[in-house]
């Protein structure tokens, strides 16, 4: 790729590999992608409110000296801007997490996926909005403003990881780390027109990155394509001894293995639960997703998800107590600095007894083996509308407004992407479409355990035939 | 159901973590435990009695992707 013409919105439109591709080549540099993202945010974030703080000098100066490092001494992702949700610890820096409570919250120490991605040459412009503490699927926050959609700002980009989800697809950065603990990687991934990948539980250290549910949190990033995830999740997965429960399983170079090849490839059509009730536009795009796919050459196969009632019953169960217990004493001290939303579902949880998040934990090993007897042994992968429904306005979704039905349309968004948490899957959601809102739609790939590669292998195939990945809200970059 | 779930949430958490509920939202959502206290009665004989919550790490790997 030649880049002739470097201004800001030819060098905003490429995606991360091919930013980094192009600084590797001396196309372009640092600084030069670093003031091309500013100036996107400059002209963007006062309507979309995707960051929190912004340190665009000193990520200047960073660009700067990443510029002098010899061309051999460069990593995957050199001179690449990112900027990541507010959750991410970085010594010394502020890290929010969308709070009040931790409003001048500034950590000692670094996250182990910021030290692997600043190691491979990638830095950040500041801290991303986010849902407060990590735990709202619609991007609402009431302490540093909403974050907005850029595909219509009325509507929701989606949570946790709002910012994250939106400022890779208003052209802010190239990628941002996402977490994800019921969803909150893909619903932004999906509402945003973006791609998303949670790998398989304990497949990203957790070490530096503020929990919200022990069993069910996940590190990992949202980015422009499956090829930039694919990048990403091979810098930053693997074991870490700062965080006992990531797993040591080899990683693979995820990247090396997308080749637009599904020959051979099975994919899992569930015929129930995922597309219980969906909003026929979405079941559209799913159904033409679903030919692409065939037409690369793979088989679609009818599964039927076994224990989905029980999933979907569990689920529910373990992160709703874990982040009960974790906010216990901020609850006891300091309820009132929480969000409505967030404090009344805090309470709530602590109602949930023991024996019922016992019961939830210890189902998930016996289910998942039961899933993957019945369906993995069938598919090589299944897939499902990431969002039933269209895209929601944060009007009708703001609980602490008080707005009729907000609730139920608050909990609506995460019905397919929380039960893959409690299996435990990797997961990547890819943009599919655009509703008669002109929003995004998206699908998620689910694959076995430790199969990231091949989840990424046939999101990638589908976006080499289509081109939903590259599409730009329409204002972005203004 | 004879119980009322709000009280009973309320007094669960008064007694065990020394939480009041903060205002009517939580209350509602506490009431809305009815639906889930439902879907784990119908889950109610499923769980064996050599079921324990490690098993979980251990099915991650006997259900992994082979390498190739």
């Amino acid at each position: 790729m030649n880049i002739a013409v470097k201004h800001a919105s030819a060098l905003t439109a490429l995606s991360l590999t091919e930013a980094a591709d192009a600084v590797a080549k001396g196309e372009t540099t640092a600084v030069e992608l670093t003031r091309a993202a500013l100036d996107a945010i400059k002209a963007g974030d006062e309507r979309v409110n995707a960051f929190i703080w912004l340190e665009g000098d000193q990520a200047l100066e960073t660009a700067a000296v990443l510029d002098k490092v010899p061309m051999s001494q460069r990593g995957k992702l050199h001179g690449v801007p990112l900027a990541h949700k507010d959750m991410y610890y970085k010594a010394g820096k502020l890290s929010t997490c969308g709070s009040k409570i931790r409003a001048a919250f500034r950590p000692g120490y670094t996250a182990t996926v910021i030290e692997r991605l600043e190691a491979q040459g990638s830095f950040s412009l500041g801290g991303l909005n986010m849902a407060e503490f990590a735990q709202n699927a619609t991007g609402h926050n009431q302490h540093y403003g909403h974050c907005h959609n850029p595909w219509g700002l009325d509507y929701c980009p989606g949570g946790s990881s709002s910012g994250s989800g939106a400022a890779v697809a208003a052209r802010f950065v190239y990628a941002a780390l996402g977490s994800d603990t019921g969803g909150s990687i893909r619903l932004p991934a999906s509402l945003c027109g973006v791609t998303g990948i949670k790998g398989t539980q304990t497949r990203v250290s957790r070490h530096g990155v503020m929990p919200l549910s022990f069993s069910a949190d996940n590190v990992g990033p949202l980015a422009r394509s499956a090829k930039d995830c694919a990048r990403i999740m091979t810098v930053i997965a693997g074991h870490d001894p700062k965080d006992a429960t990531s797993s040591k399983e080899p990683v693979p170079d995820y990247e090396a293995s997308l080749d637009g090849e599904l020959k051979g490839i099975k994919v899992g059509v569930p015929r129930n639960y995922f597309l219980d009730d969906a909003a026929p536009e979405v079941v559209a795009a799913f159904e033409a997703m679903l030919e692409v796919l065939k037409g690369r050459g793979a088989t679609l196969v009818p599964v039927t998800i076994p224990h989905m009632d029980a999933v979907a019953t569990y689920g529910g169960v373990v992160s709703r107590v874990e982040g009960a217990t974790i906010h216990a004493e901020w609850m006891r001290q300091r309820a009132q600095d929480y969000a409505v939303h967030l404090n009344s579902r805090l309470y709530a949880s602590l109602g949930i007894p023991a024996v019922a998040y016992v019961e939830a934990l210890s189902r998930r090993g016996p289910i998942l083996k039961e899933i993957a007897a019945a369906v993995f042994t069938e598919v090589d992968v299944f897939v499902a509308p990431t969002i039933r429904c269209k895209a929601p306005t944060l009007l009708s979704t703001d609980v602490d407004a008080g707005t009729p039905g907000a609730l139920d349309a608050f909990n609506m968004l995460s019905l397919n992407t929380r039960p893959i948490n409690y299996m435990g899957l990797p997961s990547v959601s890819a943009p599919c479409g655009l509703d008669s809102n002109g929003m995004p739609i998206g699908f998620q790939v689910q694959a076995r355990p430790f199969g990231e590669g091949k989840a990424l292998k046939v999101a990638d195939a589908f976006q080499r035939d289509t081109r939903f990945h590259r599409e730009r809200p329409p204002g972005f970059p203004a | 159901m004879s119980v009322d779930i709000k009280t009973l949430v309320k007094d669960e958490a008064a007694a065990w973590s020394g939480v009041a509920p903060p205002n009517a939202v939580s209350e509602e959502l506490a009431a809305g435990f009815t639906s889930l206290i439902t879907g784990l009665t119908a889950l109610r004989g499923q769980l064996a009695f050599e079921d324990e919550p490690s098993s979980f790490e251990a099915a991650l790997q006997a259900t992994k992707e082979p390498s190739p």
